[in-house]
């Protein structure tokens, strides 16, 4: 049986944060998170702790300290910085933003570093082993719209990352919290008030933020890959019924290429994994603006996915 | 015709992967990691190229009309030519005096 951080105190929790470390195995990496910062170490025990709790001697693929800027500016503005294995690569941001700007540094590193993989932008879910990519850019809903669909029974994969084996072209789970942004978090609220989201975090470079739990299922089933079975570009158009319109092999190859952050890294290997899945699965473009709608045009296109590799 | 003996070859370090799809052809361009999607003839020249380096415009232009079941009005050399000058523009084609 695993140790989560869920079986931890939140004393226990603050200690380790600000002193060894707190260890965690977020598939497929694991990560070191030290901070003297309490209410942040509270954030953090709700938010991961569904997360398997490792030894903060071992070896860490990601080490970080989220530090209070040092200074007299700590007084009238005080701010906190990501430092990654030493180095910090970004301006302070306010220090009750510490959470925001943990998650956004961790996906920083992440693209910069996991080159073991093809990392798309793309939200991931699942059904009975049929992955669906949600591949967009910031303002299309994916985020809100993998959310929805892991509180009914989705399984989700992940919230910015469709993470790509290249040996296999099959997409492996990052799960973190969901990122929600302005009015997705209202949207959420209302279409599963049972779900966890954590505090507000007003006034960010991104505007208002607040952060989606995913079921702990998710998170048990963090190492299991799976084949992806549909590519779905969603394109949130409020007041618009659902739509689903076939794209072609090319062009669907071109936007899943142009939305990878490292496919000119990876190579060669990138354009196989990408031929790989865009032979494999079926692709559509789905304008909707209703989040009932757009699971119902999921559920259609899922259905006529090709079946599974063995 | 200034240019119909230059031989044409793959520029030094570079490797063109091909997946031909049913609505188009993608090139992978390992030189420099980018992925074009190309016309029929544009793929066939190159892959004439991967396949034989060292061809002339001449020789590439005749090999292209028959792949392609073309008649010269319907492909002429000046399109070809064109066509090789632009990929050579692209770092997809090197050429050198024969």
């Amino acid at each position: 049986m695993t140790a989560t951080l869920a079986g931890l105190a939140p004393g226990e929790v603050r200690r380790r944060m600000a002193a060894e470390g707190l260890a965690l195995r977020m598939q497929p990496i694991t990560v070191r998170v030290r901070s003297p910062i309490r209410a942040f170490a509270a954030q953090i025990h709700a938010l991961y702790r569904d997360y398997e709790v490792l030894d903060p001697r071992d070896y860490a693929d990601v080490d970080v300290r989220m530090l209070p800027v040092p200074g007299v500016r700590r007084f009238a503005r005080p701010q906190v910085q990501f430092v990654v294995d030493g180095v910090t690569p970004f301006e302070g941001f306010p220090l009750d933003h510490a959470l925001p700007m943990f998650e956004w540094g961790l996906n920083w590193v992440f693209v910069h570093r996991m080159h073991e993989y093809l990392v798309l932008h793309s939200s991931v879910v699942e059904r009975d082993g049929r992955a669906v990519l949600l591949p967009a850019w910031p303002g299309s809903g994916k985020s809100t719209l993998a959310a929805s669909l892991a509180v009914r029974g989705w399984r989700y994969l992940s919230d910015e990352f469709g993470v790509i084996a290249t040996d296999s072209a099959r997409v492996v789970p990052f799960v973190r919290p969901a990122a929600l942004k302005n009015a997705s978090i209202g949207v959420m609220r209302a279409f599963a008030p049972d779900s966890f989201i954590g505090p507000l975090f007003p006034g960010t470079r991104k505007g208002e933020v607040a952060h989606f739990s995913t079921p702990a299922e998710n998170v048990r089933r963090g190492g299991e890959s799976v084949d992806v079975a549909a590519i779905v570009f969603p394109d949130f158009q409020a007041g618009e019924a659902a739509t689903a319109e076939p794209l072609a092999s090319s062009a669907t190859f071109l936007k899943l290429a142009g939305n990878a952050f490292n496919y000119e890294t990876v190579g060669a290997r990138a354009f196989a994994a990408v031929t790989a899945i865009v032979r494999r699965a079926t692709s559509h473009i789905l304008r909707y603006g209703d989040l009932d709608d757009a699971h119902r045009a999921l559920d259609a296109i899922i259905a006529q996915g090709k079946e599974p590799r063995a | 015709m200034a240019g119909a003996a230059l031989r044409w070859r793959l520029p030094p370090g570079q490797r063109l992967l091909f997946e031909d799809f049913d609505d188009g052809i993608l090139m992978f361009d390992a030189l420099v990691g980018s992925t074009h999607l190309l016309s029929a003839t544009s793929a066939e020249a190159l892959a004439l190229v991967v396949d034989t380096p060292g061809l002339t415009g001449l020789e590439i232009h005749r090999r292209l009309l028959d792949r392609l079941a073309l008649d010269e009005a319907a492909l002429p050399f000046a399109a070809v030519d064109e066509l090789l000058w632009q990929l050579e523009n692209l770092n997809l084609l090197a050429a050198d005096a024969a």
